[in-house]
């Protein structure tokens, strides 16, 4: 143990003094977390719908009957209303503001009503946007609601929206999750293909060989180190997310546990794949042809339903799947069951690669 | 056997406690072959080794912690100062130390003025140095020395040799690889000198020279013909060299008794001197070529 614990303090070390190691572990996360966030901070599953209200008093409220549509939208949870200043044009508006939708009540339409003459509203907008469609959907219902109210004094049937998760489920909550999975993929097993592959090159495993340490006492230093290091990159990207967006992600024990096997299946799978080449060069090339494919078809930075079916069969072969999903259940959806089955499947894979590892690598010259 | 070149041919070698023990040999000759096979890193396909009284065979683990090892061209830890290695190491073989005989050890192989510097800063010289520190950490009864001077400057070459002594001086026995004849003829009690995995001749650096070296030159500068024809008479091997005689003193002669000799049958030369062989005209002799630089050169 104190050799393990030796090579442990000296690798980490040596680590820490790498500014390209200590770069993608800290800083690299962070402004992906920064950037996607600064994106996706707000969006979720609301439309934005931008407003403008013609139909004023005069001393400038809303009338009561735009004052009741709009609260109207407001209570379907659908939409997140922004308002247009009521003396700007509102076409000039949407072009100066890249709006894709916009919803403008005119002047006219609370005296329309109480005098049952027709009244319009205008969705103006790109038709091929997906946010149009959801507008005209909402805010004919909400009408039509309106309508059967004015006509028979009350609406017989409501729809009555509710959500599913704990909170609000946005972009940069279903971000994190996968921005973990990205960063226990990546450093440790871009790191450790290349430190297998400088070890050999450089004779340190030789040179090991000549001291009594064993190889496993060496494999489970560098894995003790790279989930150190896990948890104080994610610990930062916590902080960051939830400090700066507001991301509602839950650490609990399962995450935790994910987070640990996760480092140690992905250390392992670097030694093994570092076994393979004899320089730092090609351990990057061959770590890279693995590690990209992996990331963007895990489901790190988007939803894997959305992608095709036969990506979705390749998305189910690879480990970092299992970790992202996993890390999603327990920290977003509370799912602990499917966070568990997930654990084990990383944890069963995790074990085969480091068994391989440590039968596969040779520090003996032959 | 690396596929069908055999690296080292059944050699049979014996190192002595407390004496430096030099293999000397071109590159290629299985120098680090055999070293890697008695470090307990390379398993030979036949053949028997043994060190420290340990058969590596069945226990080379044991021999882990009893020697201590600089591998050829060895490069430490970029990202680490020297203490630092030199603690790491320590650790590994059980042997903590404290920051003072961290000091004393770096101080012993000159590195006492690089404490705050990373490895990947420090010279070439000072890397091998920190390597011996760090082969040292173990107080190992043995050494291995892998070419540690190779790629050095002539200073720094000199500089390790220095260290080498020291450490032969504190009884350390150490194996040493080397391409450098001087380096051999410096620092050895015993040279094997290896040629295509052989040990074509060994012993000490006088044995060698008196028994392979082709035996002492006298030159007797203006002697000339007649020089010649009245060395002749002695019944001693000679050759023109412009005016000058060359008189090859044979083998197990002593030097002065030729000179004695000479002098006696009152030759005419100007001046006479002695031309000494040196480990180079033994591998030359014994191997067919000068070595230079690691190779082997007509």
């Amino acid at each position: 143990m104190n050799r393990t614990l030796a090579d442990l303090k000296a690798y980490g070390k040596g680590y820490m003094r790498n500014r390209s190691g200590a770069f993608f572990a800290f800083i690299f996360p962070v402004i992906l977390i920064l950037i996607f966030g600064a994106i996706f901070s707000n969006t979720g599953t609301k439309t934005t719908l931008n407003v403008q209200n013609l139909d004023k008093d005069a001393l400038g409220n809303d009338s009561p009957e735009s004052a009741r549509l709009i609260a109207g939208l407001k209570r379907t949870g659908a939409l997140e209303i922004k308002m247009i200043p009521s003396d700007v044009n509102i076409d000039d508006y949407i072009r100066d503001n890249s709006l894709s939708v916009a919803l403008q009540i005119p002047y006219g339409f609370n005296y329309s009503v109480d005098h049952n003459i027709l009244a319009n509203v205008t969705v103006k907008g790109d038709p091929t946007q997906g946010s149009f469609g959801v507008v005209i959907g909402v805010v004919s219902a909400v009408v039509n609601q309106r309508n059967i109210e004015l006509l028979y004094g009350s609406a017989k049937i409501l729809v009555h929206a509710q959500n599913i998760g704990s909170e609000q489920f946005r972009y940069i909550d279903f971000f994190i999750p996968g921005m973990i999975g990205f960063i226990v993929l990546t450093s440790p097993m871009f790191s450790m293909a290349s430190v297998c592959a400088e070890y050999r090159g450089r004779g340190y495993f030789k040179l090991l060989a000549s001291t009594p340490l064993t190889k496993s006492e060496w494999l489970i230093s560098k894995i003790l180190w790279y989930v150190l290091l896990m948890f104080s990159s994610i610990a930062l990207m916590y902080v960051v997310g939830v400090g700066v967006y507001g991301a509602r992600v839950a650490i609990t024990p399962l995450a935790i546990l994910l987070i640990m096997t996760g480092t140690f299946l992905f250390t392992s799978l670097g030694m093994f794949l570092g076994i393979f080449v004899s320089n730092p060069e090609s351990a990057a090339a061959i770590a890279n042809a693995i590690g990209f494919p992996m990331m963007f078809l895990s489901g790190t930075f988007f939803p894997i339903e959305q992608m095709p079916d036969f990506m979705q069969k390749v998305a189910g072969v690879l480990p970092l799947t299992y970790l992202t999903q996993g890390l999603r259940a327990t920290m977003v959806l509370g799912n602990e069951v499917t966070a568990a089955v997930d654990l084990v499947i990383v944890l069963v894979v995790g074990i085969v690669f480091f068994v391989l590892a440590a039968r596969a690598m040779s520090w003996k010259g032959k | 056997m690396y596929g069908e070149l055999t690296a080292v041919d059944h050699i049979d070698l014996q190192v002595f406690s407390g004496e430096v023990y030099s293999m000397l040999g071109p590159n290629g000759a299985g120098k680090t072959t055999t070293v890697e096979i008695l470090e307990g890193l390379r398993d030979p396909t036949s053949g028997e080794a043994k060190v420290l009284g340990i058969d590596l065979r069945k226990a080379y683990r044991e021999v882990r912690g009893k020697v201590g090892v600089l591998p050829q061209l060895f490069e430490p830890w970029d990202n680490l100062r020297p203490p630092e290695a030199v603690s790491y190491w320590s650790s590994l073989f059980g042997r903590d130390m404290d920051a003072k005989q961290v000091k004393n050890l770096l101080d012993l192989v000159g590195l006492g003025d690089k404490q705050k510097v990373l490895g990947a800063r420090l010279s070439g010289g000072e890397k091998r140095r920190l390597g011996i520190a760090m082969a040292l950490v173990g107080n190992p009864e043995l050494i291995f020395l892998d070419e540690p001077t190779t790629g050095l400057d002539p200073q720094a070459r000199r500089g390790l040799w220095e260290v080498i002594r020291d450490l032969r001086k504190a009884g350390k026995t150490i194996f040493l690889t080397t391409h450098y004849l001087e380096e051999a003829e410096e620092l050895a009690d015993r040279v094997a000198i290896m040629n295509r995995g052989k040990i074509v001749a060994s012993g000490s650096p006088d044995e060698l020279i008196t028994l392979h070296g082709g035996g002492t030159i006298l030159v007797l500068r203006g002697a000339g013909e007649e020089g010649l024809k009245a060395v002749g008479s002695l019944g001693l091997q000679a050759q023109m060299d412009g005016r000058d005689v060359q008189v090859r003193v044979p083998p197990l002669q002593r030097t002065k008794d030729v000179i004695a000799n000479i002098t006696r049958a009152n030759i005419p030369f100007k001046d006479l001197e002695t031309i000494r062989p040196v480990l180079e005209d033994v591998f030359f002799n014994m191997v067919g070529g000068k070595l230079v630089e690691g190779v082997v050169k007509p």
